[in-house]
């Protein structure tokens, strides 16, 4: 009889990070499935997470360092590789100063304290070149929601009247978010969409915005103008809590239903019935914006317009509308008080002072030409972990030369990845299912503890790396915890949660109990305490004080070399970015990449479905197989594009020089390119 | 009550289950001119192809009918039935009585007058010790002749041609499965059966067998010279097996005419399965279908009624569907084309697959399909349709997967 | 019993379930192996999930010749046994709601057996779509517009069967 064991921890094939419980023989896993208990997922998951088991024992995963050398990558130990890296490093910052040394740190790490330990290294070590994926994720919403609202809320799907999707596929990119929307509209919640495309969960929408890519703002602003001209509006709210109501009406007065559809495509008859809609359930509005706004020239503002009408509505932090979390006070890795870098130029802070103010974080894109010219300084070392930006970033060509002509490169990941073929050397990297770290699931202020249920010999979780790195460097100071499990005490003790009671507790343990209403005692997180419809921050920056709508250009300046817009990055359910192609049976279900189209433009082309296609954009070239979606599905002239293919990179063909001026995040999501059948 | 059945196969069993789930009380006894535990005809032919093993023929154990709390009569013929006194009279002289009479008694093949047919070396694919016998003679390299073209011959040649014979069919009419197909579908089947090498003649008349000295039989035709061979399987359709009701008062008229609760003319007295002619899903009151999904409706509609419930037959709707020469088949209700009907098809010929509905006024009540069994499933959706007469407004789309309102849902 | 109940009001079509239900059956991802089905229309934006219901007077029971299809009397499923299935088929042509499908590898019909009493489709639908419940109480909810929604993508007046 083989020994059976049962352990529960969290799934992080994705962010979403949903309870799961491993099913071990003989310490091996053998299944995974949904945990009940937790009410982030309520014991359901989606097929990537049984995948895990796959992952963990694929065959091709790194189980051994690797060190390029004239004969390609060879095998060695563990301690040799570690020894020579930090020689080198300590040689590089001889040479070159310590802030040529950076850090890239990706989405695979996930945002809890695997993120902060690698600031705390780079720190520690005394550079400010803290790279991560959020240059081009996640921080455009934070920032739209931060400068308005003094944070990014969560929705209150399961309190909500109307709960509006704008911008996010949560089947596919959220999976289990998808049943507390569905719990919602069970309840009577109207379900409204804004997308360019019928995205998965816009098959259930009672409201279906089908708006061209990048124009967010002109709709959002058109229904702040119907809201304010209809008095669907929050009078109290906006008199006691925020500043710049009347400047924003003003502006808004330019967008009537008519403009807005000019702009957007959106007939005027569903711009007011969205605003009808709205105006109906507030202030029990909750609105979930995804990736889809971010990624513009115009997205920030576009995503500040929208954030003005949780205010509007009198849905902040109101039951049922957009709830302000409430984080959970423990110790942080970072070192930004303790070892403040500013003054030493982090790469990306003068031209993008929102990111490195708001987040401490440098660009990537301006990393790579940083990496490409040694202006202002040189980066000459960069340790890279749970990335791959040999595919996820836009420019694939420019980023492969950047970080192939690094004096050393290191690159930790569980396979061998177009990026990791770039390195000088690669370490084999822990999954999730290897590591104890603390997860914060915001919609439930919850943190729950993940479990270390495997160990590989020569495969080091986040933590020893970071520590047998800086003790090997002379900053072992700053990594005094004898392992993970330490650390993660460390973390809870201003805490009334201990490691013993967090590990007993795999559904997750409130932290701090869910308030509404917060604004009533307490003030905003913005400069004015308000909410700020209008950001004098802003503007000190050179930046429009309101959310000024600008067309993106594809509209204002259309080039008719390039007649197509391409949408890159939607999500597929079943891979994460550039991850799980690997997968076998992944493959089976979704075989290779595929550009979507609509059937007039495949027409227009003589294309038939699984023809192959190639797009062309300013910069480089792909081609593709076609699928023709319905006509309802997508907009004529417009394409998408998933990224994450070796096959066919759709980065080859993205902008790294287009950017959104306050956040730094690259135009991705609206993409002049022209189309030849092959 | 004395409840008896007679016929230890679809129809018995189905009535006699559905009896017990309404009444655990009534003694039953079942009674069946062929010996051993129920098998299923159907699996004959998978038997003889070697796709199923002998065993998996048997579809009760013996302790099923303990189970059942019934008393077993196997292997002896019922002779007659007095309706007057309400007793049985089986072979070996005994009789039974009865409170209520199910007559299950099945069919039988028939043999056409051909001259000479009737002797050694002819056979039938029909019981389980036919199949026995056939099993035996199988041998690689035997010369057989298949006389008729309906879904039980092609299914005896499809085995004798797994099994290494040299096949030949004859059929009188001008194209193959007269019965359940259409033309063009029995053309794409035709094609399909001589890919496999075996031989089809059509519209060829059968003057007469002789047996030649070797032990060959040579079968002679119509303008066509003799064709020599080891075996002949006639398969040309069935007779109801009546005979036990000779001089009784039980009507009977090419099988036992019953109303829509399965009863015969004498109260008390039900008939089921091929024996029965009952009313059909278009309005037809008394029609013979031998075949085995009626059979279990017969017999469940039958069982009930005889167990004091009042429940009438909505009318059977001939399915019929069997995987032969590496092709399914599937045929249902009304599918030859006709004045004031109108037909929706798919014909792939490259993918030897061939879909048909055929609708009246927009209500569909009927269709072939012939090619991937996922057709099948199509058919099996479309059959609540025919049943209730719903028009299908959209029968691409219905083709093309679209999924019918579930009834739990309605 | 319980029974999986879908829910045409709440599934996105992501497919969760036709992966995690093929996965079951043979450990890949082919979705012609699934026992649930999940059909998408675009143009009625409807997503219609389907699996068997495990009928009270299931007609593909009674109706197989083999004896192959069984009442699981722990989970209340109806079962094909595959041991015994002979592939005629004709459980094919008897389900009203298309819910039996053929493996062509194996050349046996397949359906639900509900997991054993834990159906992996359930526990991989993220949106809520199927639930796994008592079959009293399935389909209890939202009648109207799920009718509603049905008899558009129908095209249907009259009682189903
Ligand atoms: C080889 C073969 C393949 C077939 N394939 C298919 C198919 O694919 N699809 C399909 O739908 N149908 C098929 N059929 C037809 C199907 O098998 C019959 O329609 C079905 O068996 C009819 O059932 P029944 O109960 O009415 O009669 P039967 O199955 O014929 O059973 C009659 C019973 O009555 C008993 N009996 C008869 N006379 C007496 C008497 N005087 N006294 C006592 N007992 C008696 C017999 O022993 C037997 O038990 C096939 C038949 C055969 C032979
Ligand atoms: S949504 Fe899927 S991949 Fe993401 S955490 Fe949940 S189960 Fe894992
Ligand atoms: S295919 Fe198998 S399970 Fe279906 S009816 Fe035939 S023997 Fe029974």
């Amino acid at each position: 009889m083989p020994e059976r064991e049962t352990v529960q921890t969290l799934c992080r094939m994705c962010d979403d990070r949903c309870a799961i419980n491993v099913y071990l023989e003989d310490g091996k896993i053998v299944d995974i499935d949904g945990y009940k208990e937790h009410p982030w997922n309520r014991g359901r998951l989606c097929v990537k997470a049984r995948a895990a088991v796959d992952m963990v024992y694929h065959p091709e995963r790194l189980l051994k360092p690797l060190k390029r050398t004239k004969r390609g990558f060879e095998e060695i130990p563990l301690q040799q590789a570690l020894d020579e890296i930090a020689e080198r490093l300590l040689a590089i910052k001889d040479k070159h100063g310590a802030r040529s040394i950076s850090i890239w740190k990706g989405e695979a790490i996930g945002f809890a304290q695997e993120e902060d330990m690698a600031r705390r290294f780079v720190h520690a070590l005394g550079s400010p070149n803290y790279f991560s994926n959020d240059s081009m994720c996640y921080n455009g919403r934070y920032f739209g929601y931060r400068l308005v609202e003094g944070s990014w809320p969560v929705p209150d799907y399961e309190n909500s009247r109307c709960v509006v999707i704008w911008g996010a596929n949560p089947p596919h990119a959220h999976p289990n978010m998808t049943q507390m929307i569905m719990r919602a509209r069970k309840a009577g919640a109207k379900l409204i969409v804004v997308d360019p495309r019928m995205s998965a969960i816009a098959r259930q929408a009672d409201l279906h915005a089908d708006l061209k890519p990048g124009t967010d703002g002109a709709l959002a602003l058109g229904l702040i103008q119907q809201l304010i001209e209809t008095q669907g509006y929050d009078r109290e709210f906006v008199e006691h809590y925020t500043v710049g109501f009347t400047e924003l009406a003003e502006y808004a007065k330019a967008f009537s239903p008519e403009r807005v559809e000019e702009q957007t495509g959106v007939a005027a008859a569903v711009v007011r019935e969205l605003a009808r809609t709205i105006a109906a359930a507030a202030p029990r509005v909750a609105v979930y914006v995804g990736n889809g706004p971010e990624h513009h020239e115009n997205g920030i503002n576009n995503i500040r317009a929208v954030a003005c009408l949780d205010a509007i509505l009198g849905a902040l932090d109101r039951e049922g509308g957009n709830r302000l979390v409430e984080g959970f006070k423990a110790n942080h890795l970072t070192l930004y008080d303790e070892i403040p870098l500013e003054h030493l130029g982090p790469i990306g802070a003068d031209r993008f002072p929102v990111l490195y103010g708001f987040r401490q974080e440098c660009h990537t894109m301006t990393g790579i030409n940083t990496i490409l010219s040694g202006e202002p300084y040189p980066i000459r070392a960069m340790i890279l972990t749970a990335a791959n930006p040999a595919l996820t970033n836009p420019n694939t060509l420019k980023v492969r030369e950047a970080l192939g002509s690094l004096d050393l490169f290191v690159v930790r990941d569980l396979f061998m990845t177009p990026t990791a073929e770039l390195a000088d050397y690669v370490l084999p990297a822990a999954s999730f299912l290897e590591r104890v770290e603390l997860h914060t699931h915001a919609k439930y202020q919850r943190i729950t503890m993940t479990r270390k249920i495997l160990k590989f010999p020569d495969v080091q979780d986040e933590y020893q790396f970071w520590h047998d790195l800086a003790h090997r460097l002379g900053i072992g100071e700053y990594f005094p915890w004898e392992d993970e499990t330490e650390l993660t005490r460390w973390i809870l003790e201003p805490t009334d949660i201990s490691l013993e009671r967090a590990a007993a507790h795999p559904e997750g343990i409130e932290y701090t109990p869910i308030r509404y209403r917060k604004w009533e005692k307490e003030p905003f997180n913005t400069p004015s305490g308000k909410v700020e419809f209008s950001s004098q921050y802003l503007k000190d920056l050179g930046y429009p004080a309101l959310p000024e709508y600008k067309p993106p250009a594809y509209l204002e300046s259309p080039d008719p070399e390039y007649p197509f817009v391409l949408i890159t990055g939607a999500r597929k359910l079943i891979y994460y970015h550039s991850r799980f192609r690997n997968i076998k049976r992944f493959r089976t279900a979704i075989p290779g990449p595929e550009v979507e189209l609509h059937p007039e433009d495949a027409a227009a082309l003589g294309v038939a479905d699984g023809d192959s296609i190639r797009i062309t954009s300013r910069i480089g070239s792909v081609e593709v197989p076609a699928k023709i979606k319905s006509a309802v599905e997508i907009l004529p002239g417009t394409l998408q594009m998933t990224h994450g293919w070796k096959e066919a990179n759709v980065n080859l063909l993205t902008h790294d020089d287009r950017f959104d001026p306050i956040s730094g995040f690259p135009l991705m999501k609206a993409v002049e390119v022209q189309v030849e059948n092959v | 009550m004395q409840i008896v059945i007679i016929g230890n196969s679809a129809a018995g069993l189905s009535a006699l289950s559905r009896f017990r789930s309404i009444d655990r009380e009534s003694p039953i006894t079942l009674i069946s001119a062929e010996s051993g535990t129920a098998y299923s005809k159907v699996l004959l032919p998978y038997y003889l192809r070697r796709k199923i093993p002998y065993e998996n023929l048997f579809i009760r154990r013996p302790e099923d009918y303990t189970q059942a709390g019934i008393k077993t009569e196997f292997g002896v013929k019922v002779k007659r039935v007095d309706t007057e006194s309400h007793t049985l009279t089986l072979e070996d002289g005994r009789t039974i009585g009865f409170a209520r009479l199910l007559i299950a008694t099945g069919s039988r093949p028939f043999l056409p007058p051909i001259e000479g047919l009737a002797g050694a070396n002819v056979y039938h694919l029909w019981t389980l010790s036919d199949t026995e016998q056939l099993d035996s003679l199988f041998r690689p390299g035997q010369r057989a002749l298949v006389i008729g073209s309906g879904f039980i011959a092609l299914q005896a040649a499809w085995a004798a041609q797994q099994r290494g014979l040299k096949v030949t069919v004859f059929e009188l009419l001008p194209r193959i499965m007269p019965t359940v197909l259409d033309d063009r579908a029995a053309a794409v089947l035709r094609q399909k059966v001589e890919e496999h090498g075996v031989e089809v003649r059509i519209g060829i008349h059968t003057e007469a067998v002789e047996r030649t000295r070797k032990g060959l039989l040579r079968v002679q035709t119509k303008g066509h010279p003799p064709l020599d061979v080891d075996l002949i399987i006639v398969g040309a359709g069935v007779r109801p097996n009546t005979e036990l009701l000779d001089g009784s008062p039980v009507q009977i008229d090419r099988g036992i005419p019953v109303d829509e609760y399965m009863e015969t003319n004498v109260p008390g007295i039900y008939a089921a399965g091929d024996v029965a002619r009952g009313p059909t899903a278009f309005g037809e009151t008394h029609q013979t279908h031998a075949l085995w999904p009626t059979a279990v409706e017969h017999g469940r509609i039958a069982g009930a009624n005889m167990a004091g419930r009042s429940v009438p037959y909505q009318g059977s709707l001939n399915m019929n569907v069997t995987e032969m020469f590496g092709i399914t088949v599937a045929s249902m209700g009304k599918f030859i084309e006709d004045e004031g009907l109108t037909s929706h098809v798919i014909d792939e010929a490259g993918q030897s697959r061939y879909v048909k509905i055929i609708l009246r006024e927009g209500i569909p009540i009927g269709a072939v399909a012939l090619g991937d069994a996922d057709d099948t499933v199509i058919l099996g959706r479309l059959r609540p349709w025919i049943r209730n007469q719903r028009s299908l407004p959209d029968v691409g789309g219905f083709l093309e997967g679209r999924y019918l309102l579930p009834r739990q849902v309605a | 019993m319980r029974i999986v109940e879908v829910d045409p009001t709440s599934c996105v079509a992501c497919r969760n379930c036709e992966y995690a239900c093929a996965f079951k059956q043979t450990g890949d991802f082919d979705i012609k192996d699934s026992n649930i089905r999940v059909n998408f229309y675009p143009e009625e934006r409807a997503c219609i999930p389907w699996t068997c219901v495990h009928c009270g007077e299931g007609w593909c029971m009674e109706v197989c010749p083999a004896g192959a299809i069984l009442r699981n009397p722990e989970t209340g499923a109806v079962e094909i046994d595959a041991n015994h299935c002979a592939g005629c088929k004709m459980c094919l042509l008897a389900c009203p709601s298309g819910s039996i499908h053929f493996d062509k590898v194996e050349l046996v019909s397949k359906k639900c057996d509900l997991c054993g009493g834990d159906p992996a489709c359930v526990k991989f639908c993220t949106s809520g779509a199927l639930q796994f419940v008592e079959e009293e109480e399935a389909y209890s909810f939202r009648r109207e517009s799920l009718d509603n929604k049905l008899k558009r993508l129908f095209g249907l007046n009259k009682r189903g069967s």
